[in-house]
């Protein structure tokens, strides 16, 4: 992306087309329309594999785009006292962060020569950034049970946000001190001890992010009234289901690329055993999802910081040790 | 005590009552008037000891009743007090409320429903009809239309 | 038929009303969204908030109290959406007619805030979750 800003005048011309360049990466490929299409097809396969988990036969395989053209053809409902800039522009901001999120994971992985240092930094931002844009949206809605959702998922991301910057470090701690997400993908971190205790509490913050069981506490908590996305309607909802699904692509490729090593060099060997890395990371999420209930949230909490907080604590010190004597498998 | 002893037990407070009727082994009605149905209902619920089930009001044609229904767990033997309220304009009697706190949301759902007054009640509020029904209307009363 | 009643037939959220029943048609109603019967099939999703919903399905005879909410709830959904009547209460009121806390079925209480609301009947009492799903579905198809 630092590319689009060449200053020289027979640069002009290469200018127009890199920038032309970005934006199809932005909106078609890797961007926009890709990822949206895979998330909604990822959101299908959870929803499929969790009704056959549960002996039905589940939805058909368009259902999600279904959903997202039905919501986007229904009107838009503001409730009176709510906050409206705030709460028609959270959406829009979420979308942002997690299509700028995607696409540049994406391009790291086709061509890991786009990278730039502190890379892994930027990411771990705009993952951020959709949770805060849910927070922002909700305490605008100016309703009771959007409120109670809204603090609840404010104790959630302090909750998980700490553990996942911990099992980072650890792989950082395992490459060699290097920032940059092409460096990282070279390496497998999960096969050695501290590197797969990393790995796991990372997947469990990644089931929290992602708003599923047992940690959906945020929007399906008051399940019996709504949830933290109460007040939205029509086409703004269609904004969150969206990025939700985007977030279903974004997220297990960011575990598949710090731990799992990425999708591989050669093309066609490389492409499968990334899809294949991707299936494994979705599963895992679709099996812990519908083997548990849900939790409160001070135990959610309490599961981060203290049961997390140790186990990474003690994969931190195996890495550095592991590092310090050159023991690959610590 | 089985049922003997029992029926020996309601025996000692037949001065109050006017009528005891036994319809079956497991069903006792005690008869009395709204005056006395005050010291009956202390007598039942702490003297003998019964549990409290439930009351209900009843609109006969010349008086009002109010029948309180009381249990002995270990015979499983249902005892009935009615007690009769001769007054139709006015219709009151004591509230058990004060002795008895299960019984002060069914005595202001008879309240709300047939208008009978319960005096020393300690939260007559409205229960069950609608916050805007009119006041004084009381739809169970044997006049009152749809 | 414009794209959206299109996409509203593919994928139906519902959203449960309950304006004073006995709580038998509830009960059939939740039987209805256990895997067994599994109306995800057809897309059927419950949601928890009216907003977010395409089909109220409202059980109960309207009671006085319940009158001005369900209407209430009614504004709040989102239109293009389908009333479902399930039950005999909801459809005419049932045996309860006489009720002196009554103030209609549920299609009289929805025409006050709309006269043009799109309102099915499901008959039953309760009505099985059968009868529910095959109501559901013959009233989607020829929307």
């Amino acid at each position: 992306m630092g590319a689009i800003f060449k200053g020289t005048r027979e640069g002009k011309g290469k200018e127009m087309t890199e920038a032309l360049q970005s934006l199809f990466w932005i909106l078609i490929f890797p961007g926009f329309l890709f990822t949206t299409c895979f998330g909604l097809i990822a959101s299908w396969i959870v929803r499929k594999v969790s009704a056959l988990v549960q002996w039905r036969v589940g939805p058909p395989l368009l259902q999600p785009f279904y959903d997202v053209v039905k919501l986007m053809g229904k009107e838009i409902l503001v409730p009176q006292d709510a906050q409206r800039t705030v709460f028609m522009a959270a959406p829009l901001v979420g979308l942002a962060g997690v299509l700028l999120l995607s696409t540049m994971l994406w391009r790291i992985t086709i061509a890991p020569e786009m990278l730039f240092v502190g890379d892994i930094i930027v990411a771990f931002y705009l993952m951020v950034l959709p949770s805060l844009a849910l927070i922002f949206g909700s305490s605008a809605s100016a309703s009771p049970h959007a409120a109670v959702g809204t603090s609840r998922e404010m104790k959630l991301v302090m909750s998980y946000e700490l553990s996942l910057v911990l099992a980072l470090i650890v792989v950082i701690i395992k490459t060699g001190g290097q920032l940059n997400l092409a460096a990282i993908i070279q390496q497998t971190p999960a096969l050695s001890i501290s590197g797969m205790l990393a790995f796991l509490v990372a997947l469990l913050c990644v089931q929290a992010k992602l708003g599923f069981v047992p940690f959906d506490i945020a929007e399906a908590e008051t399940e019996l009234g709504s949830g933290v996305l109460m007040e939205y309607s029509g086409a703004l909802l269609a904004v969150w289901k969206v990025v939700q699904a985007m977030l279903l692509v974004a997220l297990p490729l960011f575990l598949v690329m710090v731990f799992l090593g990425g999708f591989g060099t050669s093309l066609w060997a490389g492409l499968l055993a990334g899809i294949g890395k991707y299936v494994l990371i979705l599963v895992l999420l679709i099996l812990i999802k519908n083997t548990n209930p849900r939790v409160r949230i001070d135990q959610a909490m309490k599961f981060f910081w203290v049961y997390c907080g140790i186990a990474l604590a003690v994969a931190i010190i195996l890495a550095i040790t592991g590092n310090y004597y050159g023991i690959s498998w610590l | 005590m089985n049922q003997e002893e029992l029926n020996n037990k309601l025996a000692e407070i037949k001065d109050k009552l006017t009528k005891i009727e036994l319809k079956s082994d497991t069903r006792i009605y005690l008869y009395c008037e709204g005056e006395n149905s005050y010291a009956v209902n202390k007598f039942l619920f702490e003297d003998v000891p019964l549990r409290f089930v439930i009351a209900t009001g009843i609109d006969s044609d010349d008086c009002f009743e109010v029948i309180y229904h009381y249990s002995y767990d270990q015979t499983g033997c249902v005892i009935s007090l009615k007690a009769f309220i001769r007054d139709r304009e006015n219709p009151a009697i004591e509230s058990i409320a004060p002795f008895l706190p299960a019984a002060e949301w069914i005595e202001r759902e008879i309240h709300d429903i047939l208008g009978i007054d319960f005096k020393n009640h300690p939260n007559m509020r409205r229960l069950i009809l609608a916050d805007d029904w009119p006041d004084g209307v009381y739809p169970m009363r044997k006049e009152v239309k749809k | 038929m414009s794209w959206k009643i299109w996409s509203l037939k593919k994928s139906p959220w519902v959203f449960h009303v309950n304006t004073g029943a006995c709580n038998n048609c509830d009960i059939e109603i939740v039987n209805l969204l256990t895997p067994k019967f599994d109306v995800e099939r057809f897309g059927i999703k419950l949601v928890g908030s009216p907003r977010h919903a395409d089909a109220l399905l409202v059980t109960g005879v309207v009671t006085r109290q319940a009158a001005p909410r369900l209407q209430e709830v009614y504004r709040q959904t989102s239109k293009p959406c389908v009333v479902f009547c399930m039950g005999a209460c909801a459809c005419d009121t049932g045996i309860f007619r006489d009720g002196y806390h009554v103030v209609g079925p549920v299609d009289k209480i929805i025409k006050e805030v709309d006269p043009n609301a799109i309102i099915a009947y499901v008959p039953g009492c309760p009505p099985k979750p059968e009868a529910m799903i095959s109501g559901v579905v013959k009233a989607l198809s020829i929307l």
